[in-house]
């Protein structure tokens, strides 16, 4: 009965993905875990029936793209690590559905990647490529996408990521709510690199630099950093003239302080050893 | 030669050898064909002595392959001396253990209890169910208590008819070693064994057990043994409970489905595991402890389960005074997680410390491979060309051939060559586990590329660094100089306008205080040398107290001197009485 009731959830959650907003979308969900809880199979234990964990994994699946889609990286967060527990599961027990695995597992992938957490990012990485079908991560359409990306991020080649991000090479719907974000932070990264690289910038040609639209939109930019505009060219006010010389004394100081440190304790090194 | 032939013929005869009946037949057989020619060649060489090699001939043979190359060696060694039978020297050998066990609970100093496991590896070399079998046989009778704990241990040999209390053969007895037998004897008969033995025995079991590949068995067996070191609670027991727990992760390795896969035994082992991480720090049992934490990392990163191992390591402390060999493991693998998370440089200290403190001795060779090449991509990782040195080492050489090409692509910043190299040896990446790391290299080469260039062009155009470095397009590349500039890999600027880079004059590196630190780090390295060599100075247990004893002594004396004086000045007294009335 629960078990028929969950099958019309799910079903009616898959159909309408799209267009069914996500406060409709939570609330069909708690009532599908509701209906799990009824089945007592919440989590996955060993003398679980492999329909009903299959329901129960795909349950999960369908809230971490819904959180997803609803830009909640709490809740997708939540849901991959409730996933996991049935990831682990032997194929015995579960058939393993690897696209649906491989979407999500690389959509967490890129959540992590545009939070900066890059230690996570590679533990998971680290964990794909021990998977029994992890020889071919790269060629995987979900997977080789956040592993792409983050290897161009830190290359350094950001009009690969661009492209990759406009050319369609977004493997789905959901992927593409990252893009927004990683544009704002691959900016970002070429605004801070560009003001150390660059004694200055033509305004022109910053405007393909910095994948703006409009020149318009480049000193919007460019005042937000605190960029000087100067006859159609771009300055950065190197950090402040002043300032540095300042800093620069200090730091001559902490290392005469830090060399009479060093010497005092060699003295009393010696002493305790001679 | 006629040594030979009766070496060979143990190998026919082991294959039916399993219980006592069978024995005896064959101590009834083996003198007719085989001591004929044995006793004639021992005669020959060595005629005071004919009861010994009667004895020898005697004795059960082997039946593996080990043991005759060793009888066979040891023949031609001790040619013309008096001979010890392999195996009687072998029983032998694993009895003297026993008293090595025996003082070590007596004088609780665990220093005895680690000779005798240091004597494992030894003994493994010779080792066999028959041996064993006979030395559980002579070590237990029936009517002890832990008999049943034999019993156990020779099923899980296969030996399961061999009976207990069993005396060592007459003959062995009177010719081999009549004093220790006899003390054998008496230990026997006054007390029952101490559990460090038998759960020693049961290690043996676990050598045997591991060296024969029966690994199902092994394991069920150790999972037993775990069990009962769990509910032994004796303080001289916590180095033999950690080898232990070290064999029964080892089997749980072995068994199908191997360890990648989440199915595999070791991850149902972890509980185990845990459990006797959490008894050995409340019992503050330091060689468990270490071992168990190792095992533990060990078990995780077989699995990829890096998140867990690094909360092992957050919420554990690994004993500062654990075995030399264990720290080194640590160390490997808090290296290994730190590598995949990206801390490269508490990695670079871990590795370099766990390279250090590998034995230098053959035969941990395998490890200290291990550790190099794991260093050498983190040195990499990092931006530093490892030591050229390294490389040549006669040991290592061969091993590390690939990362030496890797090195070399990576020095030059040639990402043509990069990827050719990774592409020949992803196998041997992979099985060393280095792949995803050497991955990431690709940057690294990039930017020594870069770096090369901006050293030898004091300008160059953004199309040529993007011909030398093969990237993609020229947008890319500048954006990957924009970051290099940022990052401070080089110090240089870029002309947009006109697409070129210009580097700026290299300053000199002794006026910054990049010597100094460099100074000063090996002053550090130095130190903490010498106090960990201080440290780790041992004394005798109990000598103070001698002092101590000593030191009363000497009160005593003066005491008593005292007291003479004392009595000395009465007489002073006396005298003086007899001054002042003079």
């Amino acid at each position: 009965m629960a078990e028929r009731q969950l099958t019309q959830v799910l079903t009616q959650l898959k159909s309408q993905s799209s267009s069914l907003s996500y406060a409709d979308a939570s609330s069909l969900l708690s009532k599908a875990k509701l209906l799990l809880l009824q089945l007592n199979a919440l989590t996955p234990a060993s003398t679980s029936n492999p329909t009903l964990l299959g329901l129960a994994r795909e349950t999960y699946e369908q809230g971490a793209l819904a959180s997803i889609r609803a830009k909640n990286p709490d809740a997708f967060t939540r849901y991959v690590s409730q996933l996991a527990a049935f990831y682990e599961l032997p194929a015995s027990a579960l058939a393993p559905n690897a696209a649906e695995r491989n979407k999500v597992t690389g959509l967490y992938l890129l959540l992590l990647l545009t939070q900066g957490r890059y230690a996570e990012f590679h533990s998971e990485l680290e964990a794909l490529s021990t998977r029994e079908d992890g020889n071919d991560v790269e060629g995987d359409r979900y997977l080789g996408y956040p592993i792409r990306l983050e290897r161009w991020l830190m290359e350094g080649s950001y009009d690969r990521v661009w492209k990759a991000m406009k050319k369609g090479e977004v493997p789905c719907e959901e992927y593409g709510i990252f893009s927004d974000i990683l544009t704002l932070q691959i900016r970002s990264e070429i605004a801070s690199s560009s003001e150390r690289a660059y004694p200055s910038l033509p305004l022109s040609s910053t405007k393909s630099l910095l994948f703006l639209d409009s020149e318009g939109a480049v000193i919007d930019f460019a005042r937000s950093r605190g960029w000087i505009i100067k006859d159609g060219q771009l300055f950065f006010p190197s950090a402040n003239a002043a300032q540095e010389a300042g800093e620069e004394a200090e730091q001559e100081k902490e290392t005469s302080q830090m060399i009479i440190e060093n010497t005092l304790g060699y003295a009393r090194q010696l002493e305790t050893i001679v | 030669m006629p040594g030979k032939t009766p070496d060979k013929e143990p190998v026919e005869n082991g294959g039916y050898r399993g219980g006592k009946d069978m024995e005896m037949k064959d101590k009834d057989l083996k003198p007719k064909g085989k001591k004929s020619i044995k006793d004639g060649d021992d005669e020959m060489t060595v005629v005071v002595q004919p009861s010994k090699a009667s004895k020898q001939a005697s004795a059960p043979p082997p039946n593996d392959a080990d043991g005759d190359v060793a009888m066979d060696d040891l023949d031609k060694a001790e040619d013309g001396q008096v001979k010890v039978d392999p195996i009687v020297q072998a029983i032998n050998d694993i009895k003297s253990n026993f008293a090595l066990l025996d003082r070590a609970v007596v004088l609780f100093d665990a220093r005895f209890t680690l000779r005798a496991l240091r004597s494992i590896s030894s003994i493994r070399k010779r080792l066999t169910p028959d041996i064993l079998a006979q030395v559980i046989s002579e070590t237990f009778t029936t009517a002890s208590p832990s008999s049943h704990i034999a019993k156990a241990l020779l099923t899980a040999i296969g030996r399961p008819d061999v009976s207990l209390g069993r005396q060592p053969g007459p003959e062995m007895e009177i010719d081999s070693d009549p004093k220790a037998s006899a003390k054998n004897g008496v230990k026997k008969e006054t007390r029952d064994n101490i559990p460090e033995i038998d759960i020693f025995l049961g290690i043996l079991t676990q050598v045997i057990l591991f060296d024969t590949k029966q690994f199902k068995l092994g394991f069920e067996f150790s999972s037993y043994l775990a069990g009962r070191v769990q509910s032994l609670n004796r303080r001289t027991l916590d180095s033999l409970s950690a080898k232990v727990y070290f064999y029964y992760s080892l089997f749980s390795e072995q068994l199908a489905p191997l360890p990648p896969s989440p199915q595999s035994p070791i991850v149902s082992i972890r509980p185990t595991l845990l459990a006797a991480l959490r008894t050995a720090v409340l019992r503050k049992d330091i060689d468990t402890q270490a071992s168990v934490i190792v095992l533990l990392l060990r078990n995780y990163l077989l699995t990829s389960h890096i998140a867990q191992a690094d909360l092992l390591v957050s919420h554990t402390q690994f004993p500062e005074n654990a075995a030399n060999n264990q720290v080194a493991r640590f160390l490997y693998y808090l290296g290994r997680t730190r590598a995949i998370q990206l801390r490269y440089t508490e990695a670079h200290e871990h590795l370099t410390a766990a390279t250090r403190k590998a034995p230098s001795s053959a035969c941990a060779l395998g490890f200290s491979q291990t550790a190099t090449k794991l260093l050498m991509v983190v040195e990499l990782l990092m931006g530093d060309i490892p030591d050229r040195a390294t490389f040549r080492q006669p040991t290592m050489e061969l091993a590390l051939h690939p990362y030496f090409l890797l090195v070399q692509a990576v020095r030059v910043g040639n990402l043509e060559d990069f990827e050719t190299i990774i592409a020949d040896h992803v196998d041997t990446f992979k099985r060393d586990g280095t792949y995803t790391l050497i991955l990431r290299l690709r940057q690294n080469v990039i930017k020594t590329g870069i770096r090369m260039m901006s050293l030898s062009y004091s300008r160059i155009s953004l199309r040529d660094i993007c011909i030398r470095l093969h990237l993609g397009s020229e947008e890319s590349a500048e954006y990957i100089v924009a970051k290099a500039i940022r990052d401070g890999v080089i110090e240089a600027t870029l002309d947009r306008e006109r697409g070129f880079m210009k580097s700026k004059e290299v300053g000199d590196v002794y006026a910054t205080r990049e010597p100094g630190e460099a100074f000063h780090d090996r002053i550090r390295a130095c130190l903490a040398l010498h106090d960990e060599s201080v440290k780790a100075m041992r004394f005798p247990m109990n000598q103070h107290r001698l002092e101590l004893k000593n030191a009363q002594e000497a009160r005593e004396r003066e005491r008593e001197m005292a007291k003479e004086i004392q009595e000395g000045d009465l007489d002073e007294d006396d005298l003086g009485g007899e001054f002042e009335g003079m």
